[in-house]
């Protein structure tokens, strides 16, 4: 007995010193699965580029969805991942906008104009020259990528930094991602095929093809082009579809009801906001109309014209056009979008290719309750919803971390590799004025 | 009777299930046979185990102990390849008892203050859960003065009046962010009391097999007025207003006890606890701030606890006059529900070993000391509030020491 009792007490020492530190199993980082990620490329637009705050700058580059995903597949098998970074002179890059103040509940957004990287009067940016892996151009189409003109390689500044000068003007986007001998791509493009449409309040000015709508079938086409220059080495990768583009904060900030409670703040009789929609006919504002985000700071609300007639409350002065996403145009985009996306999911199924579904999970976020993740409730409010940017278009580093995880559980899901998750706490929402 | 018990240990319902923030460390005897010890008088612990054996103990007594707890926890996030552990920090659950009565009387007195509740969990300002919970330091005092009588030779009750002072400290980072990208941070910090009381009964069979039931009651502990501290940018100090309080409530539950002791030998005695935790009255944790804003609304955060229940089972060997070896095992089922783990107790069923021994030098003076292993079971868990999706996985180490001085 006493034995026993000695050697169990030893015993329990012994268990102490060899297990002191819990262990947890761990499946993930270890295998690329059928996939093969040492040469991983990132094609794409704004999103994929990194642009926040309506910039583009080095803080934002840094955390495009695709370096993170980057830097998680380098646990099992990935290689470096170069992306054309502005320097830390030059790190505000094209500039941006930052929350300088917020005074109840109003924010104060002000440029940031140091540290540009701007090379010329033109706003021309610094060039970058060498290998990218990153290619995330902002303002990139699926049409425009097959510009036959090549003059959008010369006009898109973005892609015009990328270029050397023999080159701009002579290439288009289609060209430029070909030939980069990659084992693993990303394809997140076409939001700006609608949203360069919408952004514009669904008017589309003929001499700027960034505010046209990409046809449909001409959609699926040039889509189907991309997936078979990507793969034409058999070579594995994924695609996301296009979110919802009335659902991001730029649209839903800024509603009918804010508008008339700030009218009737200032003359409880006002009954209505009046709005100019697509087919120019004026009517009151409804909820389902949509008013872009730059009209708060533009200050024409409620200004009286020459007859005297307030700006958008009387239907001979209403909200302009261009200012309003009206219920019909937010009906059309909704279905270009959808269709879009029934297209991308189709080409890359028959492509076995995998799909994150951006277009479901920020339909999730934009929901009332958001999503809930690492004690973080992610919505799709402006500033208070962690997740988009100052533009209330682009995602703030959290934004980008929690896609970058939506694009890792979808690849491996696909390819039975175990890319790790990122830690999504590490990555910041908006910056508050201290 | 070996085969009785036996069997009533595979027949045991799964009534009893239980820890979430209880601390099993009450006195090192008991705490060497891993906790159990109900049905023996032992010595003065049995203040706490059981306050109807107080009156069965021969001697007149005081005793201290401490039994520093390093609490390992580690958290591995779904789908990560990083582990993250909690800070190495030592825990002091402590006990005090005292226990007088006139020599061959019927009756004896006793004070116990010891920590039945408590956590110390820091898992850094920056792991991955930061937003659902960066520490927590949760302790609860209870004072309980007691009187135990002997109702014939064999039969025992008693009862204590117990009164807490509870101390919690809860921090957690805020997903708001600085200029320079660090997040906010909320401080929850305050004290408060609660009462109930500790009741047993203590029964020794002619073949010298003792039993014993005790219920512990449930001690409401009230925290009002707390200082609710929040470090965010300027921006936002408006919505988060400085010099605010709250109040809360933290329920701590009963525990009822079924405790039987079996004589194996002149120096040997086995013993068998079973306990039923009636972890059931938390069923949320709640935040009343003074001063509320859009921002910070009142929050309930649901716990939705069932009860836990331990099973336990000891030995206690009279090696020498002097020297005392003793062992136990001992198994308990969690009171956290699927979808409720939080960082704050990472709770799944645990494995409890012990063992513990005690030396004598003079007929004033003893000595015991304990040690203490739990091996809490990995649990992959998502919490339904905070989305928190991972794998907990603890192991509770904590060596024991008191000194007795009897008379």
């Amino acid at each position: 007995m006493k034995r026993y009792i000695l050697n169990s007490f030893v015993a329990a020492i012994i268990l102490f010193a060899a297990a002191c530190k819990p262990e947890i199993e761990t499946p993930a980082g270890t295998t690329a699965g059928q996939a093969n990620f040492s040469k991983y490329i990132a094609v794409g637009n704004s999103l994929t580029s990194g642009y926040a705050d309506g910039g583009l700058y080095l803080e934002g580059q840094k955390v495009a969805y695709p370096n993170l995903i980057a830097a998680k597949m380098a646990t099992v098998g990935g290689g470096a991942f170069t992306s054309p970074f502005f320097s830390e002179e030059h790190s505000n890059g094209s500039g941006y906008i930052s929350l300088t103040a917020l005074v109840n509940g109003t924010p104060t957004l002000t440029p940031v104009v140091d540290k540009l990287a701007i090379r010329d009067a033109a706003k021309h940016l610094d060039k970058y020259n060498g290998e990218i892996q990153n290619l995330g151009i902002p303002g990139m189409r699926v049409d425009l990528a097959f510009d036959p003109t090549f003059t959008f390689s010369a006009a898109n500044p973005y892609f015009e930094r990328l270029l050397p000068d023999a080159q701009v003007g002579k290439t288009n986007y289609f060209q430029f991602i070909q030939g980069r001998n990659h084992t693993f791509f990303s394809l997140w493009l076409g939001n700006n095929d609608v949203l360069g449409y919408a952004l514009n309040g669904a008017v589309t000015v003929s001499t700027d093809p960034t505010t046209t709508l990409t046809d449909k079938v001409t959609f699926s086409s040039l889509y189907a082009n991309f997936l078979n220059a990507l793969t034409a080495g058999g070579q594995k990768g994924i695609v996301g579809t296009i979110p919802d583009v009335t659902a991001v904060p730029y649209f839903n900030t800024v509603t009918v009801a804010a508008l008339l409670n700030a009218a009737k703040a200032i003359n409880p009789a006002a009954a209505a906001i009046y709005i100019q929609t697509g087919t120019g006919s004026v009517r009151p504002a409804t909820a389902e109309d949509l008013i872009r985000l730059p009209f708060q700071s533009e200050g024409i609300f409620g200004k009286p014209n020459g007859s005297g007639i307030p700006y958008g409350l009387h239907p001979l002065n209403p909200i302009e056009n261009k200012w309003v996403l009206d219920k019909d145009e937010v009906i059309k985009v909704k279905d270009y979008v959808n269709s879009y996306n029934s297209s991308i999911k189709s080409l890359a199924t028959s492509k076995g290719l995998a799909i994150a579904d951006t277009y479901a999970y920020f339909n999730q976020v934009a929901s009332t309750d958001g999503v809930n993740v690492q004690g973080i409730t992610l919505k799709a409010a402006f500033i208070s919803g962690g997740a988009f940017s100052l533009d209330g278009v682009h995602l703030t580093p959290r934004g980008n971390a929690v896609i970058a995880n939506v694009f890792i559980d979808a690849i491996n899901a696909k390819y039975g590799s175990t890319v790790p998750n990122i830690d999504i706490t590490q990555y910041r929402g908006v910056k508050f004025p201290n | 009777m070996k085969k009785f018990l036996l069997s009533a240990l595979l027949s045991a319902p799964l009534w009893v299930l239980g820890q979430g923030f209880q601390v099993n460390l009450q006195g090192q005897k008991q705490i060497g046979m891993a906790g159990a010890g109900s049905a023996l008088a032992l010595d003065e612990a049995s203040v706490f185990y059981n306050p109807g054996a107080v009156t069965f103990l021969e001697k007149n007594s005081v005793s201290a102990g401490v039994n520093p707890l390093l609490f390992k926890s580690a958290f591995k996030q779904t789908g990560s390849n990083v582990t993250e552990d909690v800070k190495n920090k030592i825990a002091p659950p402590f006990e005090f008892y005292a226990v007088w009565g006139p020599k061959s009387n019927k009756w004896k007195l006793g004070l116990g203050v010891y920590t039945p509740f408590g956590g110390l969990v820091d898992w850094g300002d920056n792991w991955s859960g930061k937003y659902a919970l960066t520490s927590l330091n949760l302790k609860a005092i209870y004072f309980q003065p007691t009187l135990s009588i002997k109702i014939t030779d064999r039969i025992g009750i008693g009862a204590g009046f117990v009164y807490n002072h509870g101390d919690v400290n809860l921090q957690r980072a805020i997903p708001v962010n600085f200029p320079d990208g660090r997040s906010g941070k909320a401080t929850l910090d305050g004290t408060g009391t609660g009462y109930g009381w500790n009741a047993g009964l203590y029964i020794k069979t002619l073949s010298n097999i003792s039993f014993a039931l005790v219920h512990k009651s449930k001690v409401i502990t009230k925290l009002d007025g707390g200082s609710a501290e929040f470090e965010v940018p300027k921006s936002l100090e408006g919505s988060f207003p400085a010099g605010n309080t709250f109040n809360a409530e933290l329920p701590l539950p009963a525990t009822t006890s079924l405790g039987i002791g079996i004589p194996l030998s002149k120096s040997t005695v086995l013993a068998f606890d079973a306990s039923w935790v009636q972890w059931h009255i938390y069923q949320d944790l709640s935040f009343d701030y003074a001063t509320n804003t859009p921002a910070l609304v009142d929050t309930k955060s649901a716990r939705n606890y069932r009860d836990g229940s331990s099973f336990k089972l000891g030995i206690n060997h009279q090696a020498s006059e002097k020297l005392a070896l003793r062992a136990g095992i001992g198994y308990a089922f969690s009171p956290v529900q699927d979808g409720y783990v939080t960082p704050e107790a990472p709770d799944a069923d645990r494995y409890i070993l012990s063992a513990g021994l005690g030396y004598t030098p003079t007929r004033h003076f003893e000595v015991n000391a304990s040690f203490f292993f739990e091996d809490v079971k990995s649990r992959k868990q998502k919490n339904i509030e905070t989305g928190l999706d991972g794998t907990f996985k603890t192991l509770v180490y904590a060596p024991g020491i008191s000194l007795t001085y009897k008379w």
